[in-house]
Formats: structure tokens, sequence, C-alpha cells
């Protein structure tokens, strides 16, 4: 028994040696703080070779329960930062296990998601790392894997949703008015009261991302325009993410900052408050671009 | 959380914001044994507000089929089994509402529908509560029932939809109560979708924020009465304004028919959120039932509405549902006249308090033809 033990040890050792590259590069080492490391450029694709170049940061992912409502049941464990900087850009790469692309909005179907989120200025005390604080806010860039599939063709109508809807007519549809023209366009603005003051979650999405800013739970509202990307894309355990914005003023050399993540999963129907996060995690930059 | 008073519960109660009512309430009486579920109500408001994307499912007015029929499917069972038996002492409900009642981690007691609830409204209409044997369907009263339940939003006084929403963007309007989604704040995290017991919030799925009825307030601050009221071919609806008890005035239709007479009710107002749609009971439902869905005044509501053939003052009333487009804040009768009035007293119309009652004879004397009514 002991020498079968043995032998199968044996065995799955030299298979593991047979099987692995000769010129495999050891795994990077997982880092305890956010190294943002310099280089030309900041890819957007989150399969660009450019970020094995970046130490690997594995963020374990707290219950959101400080506030109502909570996140009683714990769901993604974790994340896996890297991030790189040009100088004038920052991108993090975010990966996390996630067995199923939720990305279909429904009335009971949520869409998975994740965000970053960086103190608007670096001091020496950070805000509080829930949402931020009165006077003292946070700077958050989200990222939606169903409006990812927006940006990557899906339509925008309720047959891209339900392909077997029946629809018998729109008003915006109507004989009278022509196709595309800006009494159309007008006519389907009354009838999506969301897109018509301007709601940036309302779509159509051109982009995967959006910039927020939060001085608290409860807060959280657009913030201007900051040219933010996003692209999220599936991997063989789950999801891969790209989130590039401006680089924290003030963030170089030895100055450091702070950075915390959050993931919500579609399956489990988090949304907004229910999700999985991190605390503050030290956000260092290293070399020159 | 805060405590708040709920009259119609007879008790204080938990609520995630101070008291705080509107200047006036909006408030509604339908009258559950005139509704004929033609669902003209659930058309004249889908085509006012609810033909864009993603509000194809929508029907922020429904009529249903009790006690089987629902939109969504099983709203009201699902989370009456979730709160489980709970009891009143006279008019006091000593149960938990369903703030509550709220599990850890939330703040209030809720589920969310999932896409296939709302795929069959009203899917069990043709199911009544009994089998029919050997022609008892014939014989009156009947042992086996149904009505006909049309609901809208409830613009509570202590929305569950809104003290649910972590951003605050539902909000009730402090000029006349009604309840209304932020839709430029609006990030569809459907807490108050899961909160409404009512489910009268909904999801739309193509601009991502959730949607509900506004009480067709443009008509409101107008002087009339919402879409669904005055499309109501049965008559059964009034709209108004609502006093809390000790404020009441009899010469207010709602005031008189929730107030004075006792004989509109609101629907589950155990669960606490003290809904403004009043509903004046079926007669012919048993009083087990209409206890669970109105409170324990039901039996007396309907006593009362039996009543109203001999009650000038109240069947006069309930003459004026459906006679206006106007909203009635104030009302009289004198002697065999209704007459609606406006908030300066100012008279909108008078309807009889008996229709007068023309026979047209089956055979005309003077062309010596026999009359008939086919065309």
């Amino acid at each position: 028994m002991r020498r079968n033990v043995v032998s199968v040890v044996i065995a799955t050792l030299a298979a593991g040696l047979v099987g692995a590259p000769a010129c495999r590069q050891a795994p990077p080492v997982p880092v305890a703080e956010v190294v943002a490391v310099a280089h030309a450029a900041v890819p957007l694709d989150p399969l660009d070779a450019a970020w094995q170049r970046a130490p690997e940061h594995v963020a374990v992912l707290l219950l959101q329960d400080l506030v109502e409502p909570r996140q009683t049941l714990a769901s993604t464990p974790e994340v896996r930062v890297r991030a790189l900087t040009d100088g004038a850009r920052i991108g993090f790469r975010l990966e996390w296990a996630d067995a199923v692309a939720n990305d279909l909005p429904g009335a009971a179907r949520f869409s998975d998601a994740c965000a970053v989120q960086l103190p608007s200025k670096i001091e020496p005390n950070v805000p509080a790392p829930q949402m931020g604080e009165p006077g003292r806010p946070v700077e958050i860039t989200y990222w939606s894997a169903a409006w990812q599939a927006n940006v990557n063709g899906r339509g925008d109508s309720i047959n891209d949703l339900y392909p077997n809807a029946a629809i018998d007519h729109y008003p915006f549809q109507a004989a009278s008015l022509s196709p595309d023209s800006s009494a159309q366009r007008e006519m389907a603005l009354r009838y999506a009261p969301a897109r018509a003051v301007g709601n940036p979650v309302a779509g159509p999405h051109a982009s995967a991302v959006q910039d927020l800013v939060a001085e608290g739970p409860g807060t959280l509202a657009p913030a201007p325009p900051a040219g933010s990307q996003g692209l999220g894309k599936r991997t063989p355990a789950g999801w891969a993410v790209v989130i590039v914005r401006r680089m924290p003023d003030g963030l170089t050399g030895p100055t450091r900052s702070q950075v915390a993540f959050a993931v919500w999963e579609g399956s489990k129907q988090e949304a907004g408050a229910v999700k999985m996060r991190t605390g503050w995690i030290p956000l260092a930059v290293r070399g020159q671009p | 959380m805060a405590v708040v008073h709920n009259w119609q519960i007879g008790r204080s109660m938990s609520y995630w914001y101070p008291e705080h009512r509107p200047r006036r309430q909006f408030a509604a009486v339908f009258d559950v044994n005139k509704c004929i579920a033609c669902q003209t109500c659930t058309l004249a408001c889908k085509t006012t507000w609810t033909t864009g994307k993603g509000q194809e499912y929508m029907l922020w007015n429904n009529v249903e089929s009790k006690p089987y029929g629902f939109y969504p499917l099983a709203w009201d069972l699902k989370l009456l089994k979730m709160l489980g038996p709970q009891e009143w002492h006279g008019g006091e409900y000593t149960g938990r509402t369903l703030f509550e009642a709220a599990p850890a981690g939330k703040r209030v007691l809720g589920w969310r529908p999932d896409d296939k609830d709302y795929a069959y409204p009203n899917v069990g209409e043709d199911d009544c509560a009994g089998t029919i044997e050997n022609g008892a369907g014939l014989s009156v009263p009947h042992l086996t029932w149904f009505f006909y339940l049309a609901r809208i939003c409830n613009h509570c006084t202590y929305p569950a939809c809104l003290a649910s929403c972590p951003r605050s963007s539902i909000y009730k309007r402090p000029e006349d109560g009604v309840v209304l989604v932020d839709q430029s704040r609006c990030r569809g995290y459907r807490e108050c979708v899961q909160a409404c017991p009512y489910k009268k919030v909904f999801y739309n799925p193509i601009t991502g924020t959730s949607e509900k009825c506004i009480a067709c307030f443009p008509k409101l601050e107008a002087g009339e009465q919402p879409q669904c009221f005055v499309n109501c071919i049965g008559k059964i609806r009034l709209a108004g304004w609502i006093s809390t008890p000790e404020k009441a005035s009899p010469d207010n239709p709602i005031d008189y028919l929730v107030h004075v007479r006792k004989v509109a009710l609101p629907l589950f107002p155990q669960f606490g959120l003290e809904p403004n749609v009043y509903y004046i009971p079926p007669v012919h439902a048993p009083v087990s039932f209409l206890r669970q869905m109105f409170g324990p005044r039901a039996e007396a509501a309907v006593r009362t509405y039996q009543s109203a053939a001999g009650d000038p003052d109240l069947a006069g009333l309930l003459g004026l549902f459906g006679c206006t487009e106007k909203v009635v804040p104030r009302w009289r009768r004198q002697d065999e006249q209704v007459i609606a009035q406006d908030e300066t007293g100012r008279e909108i119309l008078r309807v009889p308090l008996r229709e007068p009652v023309h026979v047209r004879k089956a055979f005309d004397e003077k062309y010596q033809v026999a009359r008939t009514n086919c065309p």
C-alpha cells in the first residue's frame, strides 16, 4: 500500500515535469500592495502580454456588511489585480473566478460588474473605504458586463434580451415619423424617461465603464467625463477586466496612495451595496515609463 | 429606524424615516363590486405611459381575478407565506409589519419576481375557488366565488420602495403624496422591486432603471383624475385626497367613504405601508378571505355597502364615481341630487340620486309596429 502511494507521487511529479514547457516563467509572487509598473502604454486588452510585467496582488474580498442593504453571504472570494501606468494614465487589470457570465439584463437578471476606487486626494489620512465620507470624496470607475455586451455589439431592443418577444407597436415607429429623424428620436425619448433626463446608466452604452464620485454610502453620482476606458473578456475561469483611468494627481515616485476594489456577482443578484469589496490597499508606482 | 403612527393598523410602528406626511395625500376608492375586468384601465395606462422599449411587460395598472389571478405571479401569496400567520386584536394589528419583519441586512421583508413571474398576467383568472357541481353555480348565493381586483401603485404613506432605496432615488411629493422614482438618480439596484409588497415598481431592462405608476401627476396638477380612472367603463373609481382620521371631513368624498362610513378599506393593511387606494370589498366573497386582504373591518364594510340602497348619502356619493374627469375634493347631497364641488365649493356637476326610468314599450301603438333592439 505504501509503495503504491509513493509510486503515484513519483508519477505525478514526473508528469508535471514532462508537461511543463522548458521556458515557462515562474509565476509572479503575489505582493502585499498594488504596484503600478511603468510602461510605455497601458493596454486596454486584458489578454495583452504587457500585464505580465506587473506583479499580481491577490485582494481578498470582504462582505459589504456595513450599511443596508448588506451582503450577508460571501460570494466571490478574491480578485487578482495588476496595474500599469504610462505616467498620465493608470490601468488596473482585475481577474476573478466566475463560472457563468451574467451580462443580460432582465427583471431579475443582474450583471456581473467590478469597480476601482481611489481617494480624490492623496492625503495622509484616507477617507473611509466604504464609498468615502462627506467632504472627502472618492473616485470610482465602474465596469458592467451588460454594458460591455452593448459595446461588443448587442442591440438596444427587447428582442436582444428576449429573442422570442413579440411587440405590436412602438409610438416612435409610427409611419408618420421618418426613420432616424429628429422627430422620431424625440418621440422615442418620451418613452425612455431615464434617457430623456440624461441618466448615464440608461444608455445606449458606448463605453463599458462609468466614472463616478461618492462622499459616503448612498451618494454615488456621475463624475465629469474623465476619458476612462474599460474592456472585459471572459477567461476559462471567469472575467478579466481592464479599467484605465486618469493617473491620480501626485502619485509619482515614492508617493503612495490607496486603492480599493469591488466585485458584483450577477447570478447572486448582487447590485449596489450588495457586493464583495476590499478595504484600502496601498498603491505604489515603480519605474519610469 | 424611526417610530411612526399608522392609523390603518391602529398603532405605532417602525419605519426607516420619521413620519412626514405630505400637505395633502392622493387617494382613491375602488368599488370592487362594479368592476367587470374589461381591462380598459389597463390599456388606458399602457397606451399613455408604458409603450417604450423595456416597458413591454409593465402593467402599472392591472386587473386580476381573485383568488387565483395574479400579476406578477402569486405576488400576494408569496409574501403572506414569508410573513407567516399574524394577528389583529380588534382594530389593532399585533403582528409584524414588513418593516418590523425585515431580515438581517434588509430594510423591508420582500421578494423579487423572476422574469417568468411577469409573463402570465392573470393566468389563473378562470379558476374559481371550488368546483361547481350539479348546477350549483346557478344558485344564489353562489357556492363558488371570485372577484376582480384592479390595482395601481398605492402611493403609500410609508412606501416600502422609498424606504428600501439605498440611494434615496424614490421620493414622495410633499404637494400630493405621489411616490415617484427619480429617473435621473436611479441606478437599477431593484431593492424597491423587492420591497414593494404590491409589486408595483418595475425594472426597465433597456434603460437600467426602475419605473412605476406616477398617478398621472400632470393630470392631478391640472385638477383631473388619472387615465385609469376616467377611462373606467364600470365607473368603479374615484380619485381625491384623504385626511388622517382625526381630520376627516364628511364633505370630502374619500374621507366620507373611508373614515366616516368605513366602507372602503386598504389592501393588506397588515403590511404596514398605509396604502392610499381603498377598496369597497366584494359582497359575495368569504369573510375570512376578505379579512386577510382588507383587514378586520371587512365584514362591517360589506354590511354598510349592502345597506346603500336605503342610504341616500352613501348611494348618492357612489353615484358620483366616474361621472367627471375632474378630481372631486368636496361633495354634498341636496334632496334627490348629488353635487360634486371643487375646493372653493363651486359646482363641478350634479347627478340625480336615482336615474329616471323610461319604459320603451315593445309595441309602437302609433305606427302599429313591434320595436326591436336589433339594428
